[in-house]
């Protein structure tokens, strides 16, 4: 059995490779719920490729309110490529670790 | 990379309070299964579940279809931890993240992303898994069909929101939701799999529910 520290540094690990693995290999095609709008607007068969130029957001509608990340699809820019990708998801996966420990620390603290 | 949970402009605000009134119930339940749960130990190791939760979110396969997928992880937090509320604890701050820094679903829709990966996702995920445990006992074919639920079924409960917020017709939503994510659900289904026959390896102690792994 791993000890826990083992295990914790080999899990980080693996989790920024599979990201940074992911900028470089993921598939850029919608995932399923922007398929899906793309099916509701008539620009996507349900079997069918997915165009170009297809926006999924063309359904939403304006609710008063629209957040605009720091990050927008986990790029920097599109000057920074796949360098700034890089950097985002690794930026992500450490930002969810932390979190995670911060209030996990939080939660148990509060206990005694 | 293009992935997408739901974003602000697809929910009219009124609708969104309502799923994020319900996401904070099941947020705060999920607190104190975290209080009464946790301990110093365990704390570290959920931490580098949503980080790994988190990464592989980014990484999109194909499906077929013009379409790709990839892991949601609430049904492998809760198997791997016992309880449907890890489910809820780890993807509430996996979505946080998300959404704060990388935009990737909205602030104000945040609450209908956590009820369904989270929510909906780790009690489908996590009862399904127990069900199976009893009728076949084999942990990783239990947990992989348990997972493919736990995929299905709350992009099934997505697509009822997105026409109920005028978003999406009824049916062909329904039809385009769930042919994309049963074919996306084999994917959660093999990687949750995978992931608890290695993390058992790993560290059998973390394992609260699943029984009769060889490690």
């Amino acid at each position: 059995m791993m000890d826990t520290k083992q295990f914790l540094v080999a899990g980080v690990v693996v989790a920024l490779l599979i990201g940074v693995t992911a900028v470089f290999f993921a598939a850029g095609d919608p995932d399923g719920l922007e398929s899906t709008a793309l099916v509701v607007q008539g620009v996507k068969d349900l079997t069918g490729p997915t165009p170009e130029d297809a926006d999924p957001e063309a359904v939403g509608q304006d609710v008063g309110f629209e957040y605009e990340a720091p990050m927008p699809d986990y790029t920097m820019g599109e000057d920074a490529g796949k360098m700034g990708e890089v950097v985002a998801v690794v930026a992500g996966t450490l930002l969810a670790l932390l979190l995670v420990l911060g209030v996990g620390k939080a939660v148990t603290a509060s206990k005694h | 990379m293009v992935t997408m949970h739901i974003p602000d402009i697809f929910i009219p605000l009124w609708q969104s309070a309502i799923y994020w009134v319900i996401a904070l119930i099941f947020i705060a339940l999920a607190l104190r299964w975290a209080r009464n749960e946790l301990d110093d130990e365990k704390v570290p190791l959920i931490a580098v579940l949503a980080a790994g939760i988190f990464a592989i979110q980014a990484f999109n396969l194909p499906v077929g279809m013009g379409t790709t997928g990839h892991l949601v992880g609430g049904a492998l937090a809760a198997i791997l931890l016992g309880s449907p509320y890890a489910a809820v604890f780890i993807l509430t701050l996996v979505l946080l993240v998300q959404a704060i820094v990388f935009g990737d679903g909205g602030i104000t829709t945040m609450g209908a992303n956590i009820i369904n990966m989270g929510v909906i996702g780790g009690f489908v995920g996590f009862y399904t898994y127990k069900g199976l445990m009893g009728v076949i006992g084999n942990v990783y074919l239990s947990a992989g069909i348990a997972a493919w639920f736990a995929c299905l079924i709350p992009a099934l409960c997505a697509s009822v929101e997105m026409f109920l917020a005028g978003t999406f017709p009824l049916v062909e939503g329904m039809i385009a939701m769930g042919a994309y994510h049963a074919a996306i659900g084999i994917i959660e289904a093999v990687i949750t799999a995978g992931a608890i026959y290695l993390i058992a390896a790993a560290r059998p102690d973390m394992m609260k529910t699943v029984e009769g792994v060889a490690a």
